[in-house]
């Protein structure tokens, strides 16, 4: 009762200043909406982890020095860089998936939602950008200190883990909040397959109500704030790793 | 590991490096060769990708003019000494580069008007002009914050020796510092043509007609797997001939004012 009085108050009041929000005082397009802005963050809580671990793969295989790993990622790191997102996704919808309902036998055995499809080209999209960061950082570690290590008895594998991987994440690390920046604004592109994250969900509202403007200054202000929160949160990580006197 | 890349790596890197060039369009050179009907398929629907992909360069080359002309102005205002001229403009560049392009397509495409009337004649206002505002807003958003940037990467010491030299602020500004800061600007600056041109195809959602509707207009009329398959896959190597050349050009550039 005191919600719906609040909402209503809010509705007159956004009214008179010329905004439509009526849609949120019904049940069915205010859910729909809703639904959206969750859908979006999920896929954003979702793809942070997914691309960072496959960026760190990446980044791993390029800078192995062993060819047959290194190439074919240094392929695909510069297709997925130099080619549109928005095409990858279609592609892979439309040709990858039906490879995958044609090899279980028919689209309704097909266990790939175009959810999933989002994740692994967004996902992947980024990983791409997060290995060149990182294979930047990891080449950047002083060559003395490798050799150090190497003198110790550490394997490529232990050097990686214990010597460059950590001085390359935190000298990567600007780099990659910025490319988790790029991937809070490319979750946008499932709407052209029809996963209901924000955009899709307010197409939906406003095919009915005509209240674009409206809608638009709340997903500007949406991607902001979260574009705010990661860019914080990215500074908050880098003073905690921070290693005195290494500039870094 | 870095013995053996120090030996062999500049030449066996050059060669990567022009087969990238050429990879995809081998690719669709050789399938398009191995299978005669799909090639004949493929070369009459070329001139209609084509026209599709003119319209992802026209609307990029605009909206990147745009995007320039008003985003180093707004870098310079960025840095004003009055807070009612910074703060609006702060504004403005946070909002826009946090913001999805989709969005700001969408953005576009849905609240301008599809015609204008100018004294009693009816304009049309096509949806490629929109998605060239709608791509300019960021475009200028990012180009306001890298002006701002290269900027302030200019040493305080150079604002000061123009004042001794008898220069204004703005006359510093004109003959001084901006030169400099073309030079610092442009690898950022051509990263941000590739990505607004990547972009371009996001225009396919409200209907411009462009290279991967192009695409998507072509394989729903053959109905054909395989031409679907080229289909996309054309439309890739169109990209990636466009953007890959930029990439090159720019790690180029960036590796050499580092070495400056």
């Amino acid at each position: 009762m005191q919600d719906s009085s609040i909402l209503n108050t809010f509705i007159a009041m956004m009214d008179r200043i010329g905004l439509n929000y009526e849609f949120l005082a019904t049940g069915y397009e205010a859910t729909i909406w809703r639904d959206g802005f969750i859908t979006t963050l999920y896929l954003i809580a979702l793809l942070i982890p997914v691309s960072l671990v496959a960026g760190l793969v990446f980044a791993a295989c390029l800078t192995s020095g062993r060819p047959f790993l290194s190439a074919p990622v240094r392929g695909f790191v510069e297709i997925t860089r130099n080619t549109p997102t928005l095409v990858q996704l279609m592609f892979s919808f439309l040709v990858l998936n039906t490879f995958v309902s044609n090899l279980v036998g028919g689209a309704q055995n097909n266990p790939l939602t175009p959810f999933f499809w989002v994740v692994a080209v967004v996902g992947l999209h980024i990983a791409a950008l997060h290995a060149e960061a990182m294979r930047a950082g990891i080449e950047a570690v002083p060559s003395s200190m490798v050799e150090a290590a190497r003198g110790m008895g550490f394997s490529q594998w232990q050097i990686l883990r214990h010597v460059e991987l950590p001085l390359a994440f935190r000298a990567s690390l600007p780099a990659i909040v910025n490319n988790l920046i790029n991937l809070v604004k490319l979750t946008t592109v499932g709407n052209a397959i029809a996963v209901s994250e924000i955009t899709y969900a307010s197409i939906m509202v406003w095919t009915q109500r005509d209240n674009v403007v409206s809608l638009m200054i709340v997903i500007l202000v949406f991607f902001s704030a979260i574009n705010i929160v990661v860019a914080r949160l990215g500074i908050w990580v880098e003073r905690k790793l921070a290693v005195p006197g290494y500039g870094l | 590991m870095t013995a053996t890349t120090m030996t062999s790596g500049p030449k066996k890197q050059h060669l990567t490096r022009s087969l990238a060039f050429v990879a995809l369009p081998l690719v669709i050179l050789i399938w398009a060769l191995t299978d005669l009907s799909l090639g004949r398929t493929l070369v009459e629907w070329i001139p209609y990708l084509a026209s599709g992909f003119m319209m992802n360069i026209l609307i990029s080359l605009l909206a990147m003019t745009f995007g320039t002309v008003i985003g180093a102005i707004f870098g310079i205002l960025e840095l004003a000494p009055y807070r009612l001229v910074r703060y609006p403009v702060v504004a403005y560049v946070q909002i826009f580069r946090n913001a999805p392009h989709l969005v700001l397509i969408f953005a576009t495409t849905y609240i301008f008007p599809f015609e204008i009337v100018i004294a009693g004649n009816y304009l049309p206002f096509p949806d490629w002009v929109k998605a060239v505002i709608g791509l300019a807003i960021p475009a200028s958003a990012y180009v306001a914050e890298i002006t701002r940037g290269a900027i302030q990467s200019i040493p305080t010491t150079q604002w000061e020796a123009a004042q001794g030299l008898g220069f204004s602020r703005w006359q510093a500004l004109r003959y001084i510092i901006l030169p400099q800061c073309v030079r610092r600007s442009l690898p950022p600056w051509m990263n941000l043509f590739s990505s607004i041109t990547m972009a371009t195809a996001l225009a396919s959602l409200v209907g411009v007609h462009e290279l991967l509707h192009a695409a998507t207009d072509a394989s729903t009329a053959v109905r054909r797997i395989d031409f679907t398959i080229i289909a996309y896959i054309v439309v890739m190597a169109a990209f990636f001939a466009l953007c890959y050349p930029i990439s090159r050009l720019t790690r180029r550039l960036e590796r050499r004012f580092n070495a400056a």
